[in-house]
């Protein structure tokens, strides 16, 4: 089991993340002179929801983290250094949203770009990352620790966070996600917001009784995201009941990744070594074994 | 002719409780590097199976578990956990073979398994569960062969039965079938993204409707995350299903091998219905 524990005065730590996933999203739709209509729900993200958002949580007090594309970032420079200079977290969310194992060679160069233009528009390289689709490749996460980050936020796979080596000699902390934690699954199969909110409310309910990480992923956008006038309203409540628990902490990413380095917790190998040997030999069958009819 | 299965007044209402381990063979299985999303499977070793272990043994119940046996290869001291704390390791495929197999293939895959959990676990495995609900007309061949007493794969009716598949005098085996439809948590957390106490609600409403009726209840579950029930809010959920059952005179808790056990005792008690 997971050794990781918070440190005194802590009893839940509470992870806001928010993928910014604009232009860059209905891109893999579309074309740059074609972001009209259907394909305007990013721009409605930066445009609407992102004031909206920085309001709320300056309300609340709370510190997100921002995983941003460069594609996004180059177009909005100054949607990113708003977000820093209230005091968010600005992590990498890649060169754009294709999946990295798509992009074989290439793979090294889109993780730098992605970072170098964060760093270009705060002046400082960004420490966490978040895969497009949660898709790694099998180099991606040495890739990650020899460019200088020092978490993700990816995987799904433990209640609290936990150290990787993917070589003897990096270490990348391990911030895992809740996918029940995520608006845009919902949001996408069209549930209302007072939906999700029960959905959230249950599992932090949960989530805090056993002292776990609760990683919220919120989205920006206008349709798969929570930053509609209603959708924020209905945040707030949850943020609200959230923040009434005691030991409740919000942090924000790169906080988390600091305590988790800082344990001297054990780094546990790289995830794909154990099964390198049976995947070499497995065909690729789709991630849906059963599908809706 | 046998006439339908019926269980005797004595027996109100029987209940198996399935733990569908689903590790990493789940994805590697498929081709997918456990890696960021595709990490949900493990999940089931860090984190569901431990808190499904505890939460079974607070509630004092039965139950099976049903392991890939590439995941059982993986995480060996789990698979000795959950049979140290006395539960039912049954098989479920060895990498989770949700796609149709070779009937050579096949058998060799569900030897491989048995060897795994059988070497594991130190005695015989009793049951089969299909991965995605697969079989042919080999399948049980092969699985009485290992001397398995039941298999719980087929859909198509609400109680047990023998299942007669071949015409010699010990060509039958138990027939334990499920539901996952409704009484599994996937179909609620992988398409409807419904919220954990309406899963409760809608588990309550089945065994409600059970109890009144066929009095057999199959429930199943998955121990990852993404759409299993390993985090904290839905083994509450599995939870709270359990406690709602027990609250009802004569429910009777079976391991999936206690109940195959039941049904061999009880031969008049049971349809006899052929494959083919």
């Amino acid at each position: 089991m997971n050794p990781f524990a918070w440190p005194a005065g802590i009893h839940c730590a509470v992870f806001v993340s928010v993928n910014f996933d604009a232009e860059v999203f209905d891109l893999k739709s579309t074309t740059e002179d074609r972001l009209y209509g259907r394909f305007s729900y990013g721009r409605y993200g930066v445009r609407a929801g992102l004031p909206r958002l920085l309001k709320l949580l300056e309300r609340r007090g709370i510190a997100a983290t921002a995983f941003v594309t460069a594609s996004d970032a180059i177009r909005h420079p100054d949607a990113v250094r708003a977000l820093r200079d209230a005091g968010h977290e600005i992590a990498s969310r890649g060169s754009d949203l294709t999946p990295l194992p798509a992009l074989g060679e290439r793979e090294r160069d889109a993780l730098l770009h992605g970072r170098d233009a964060l760093a270009r528009i705060t002046g400082e390289a960004p420490r966490g990352f978040r895969a497009a689709g949660g898709e790694f490749g099998p180099q991606s996460l040495r890739l990650l620790a020899e460019l200088g980050f020092t978490y993700d936020s990816s995987f799904q796979d433990d209640d609290h966070p936990y150290l990787i080596a993917p070589t003897a000699s990096t270490r990348l902390a391990e911030l895992p996600t809740v996918q029940a934690l995520d608006d845009s699954l919902p949001f996408s199969a069209r549930h209302t917001h007072a939906r999700v909110m029960k959905i959230w409310r249950e599992e932090f309910d949960a989530l805090y009784r056993e002292g776990c990480l609760v990683p919220l992923t919120l989205h920006l956008r206008g349709d798969i995201g929570s930053t509609r006038a209603a959708r924020i309203a209905a945040l707030e409540g949850l943020l609200s009941h959230i923040a009434d628990q005691p030991g409740v902490r919000f942090m924000t990413g790169a906080q988390i990744a600091a305590m988790t380095l800082a344990s001297g917790m054990i780094a546990e190998g790289d995830p794909v070594a154990p099964h390198q040997a049976t995947l070499s030999v497995t065909p690729y069958r789709g991630d849906l074994a059963v599908k809706p009819i | 002719m046998t006439s339908r299965t019926q269980l005797p007044p004595d027996l109100r209402c029987a209940v198996t409780l399935g733990v569908d381990f689903d590790g990493p063979s789940h994805e590697v299985g498929r081709g997918i590097a456990p890696l960021g999303t595709h990490s949900w499977g493990r999940y089931s070793a860090r984190c569901g199976i431990p808190r499904h272990i505890e939460m079974l043994n607070r509630q004092n119940v039965p139950c099976t578990f049903f392991v890939p046996g590439y995941d059982a290869q993986c995480h060996p001291d789990t698979v000795r956990a959950i049979d140290a704390a006395g539960f039912e390791v049954a098989a479920h495929g060895y990498l989770h073979e949700a796609w149709d197999l070779g009937a050579e293939e096949e058998t060799k895959l569900l030897h491989k398994t048995d060897d795994i959990l059988r070497q594991l676990i130190g005695k015989p495995v009793q049951g089969w569960r299909s991965p995605s609900g697969r079989k042919t007309a080999n399948t049980m061949h092969v699985l009485k062969s290992m001397g398995y007493v039941y298999d719980s794969s087929d859909k198509d009716y609400d109680l047990p039965y023998r299942l007669r598949f071949g015409s010699g005098k010990d060509d039958c085996i138990v027939e334990l079938p499920n539901n996952t439809y409704s009484l599994d948590d996937f179909p609620f957390f992988k398409f409807s993204y419904t919220p954990p106490s309406e899963v409760l609600a809608q588990w309550k409403s089945e065994f409600d409707a059970i109890y009144a009726s066929d009095r057999f209840m199959v429930l199943t579950v998955h121990p990852r995350s993404g759409w299993g029930s390993g985090t904290p809010a839905r083994t509450r959920i599995f939870e709270q299903a359990i406690a709602y059952m027990k609250e009802h005179s004569g429910v009777r808790f079976f391991s999936s091998a206690q109940f195959a056990r039941w049904c061999l005792d009880n031969p008049r008690h049971l349809e006899e219905v052929s494959a083919s």
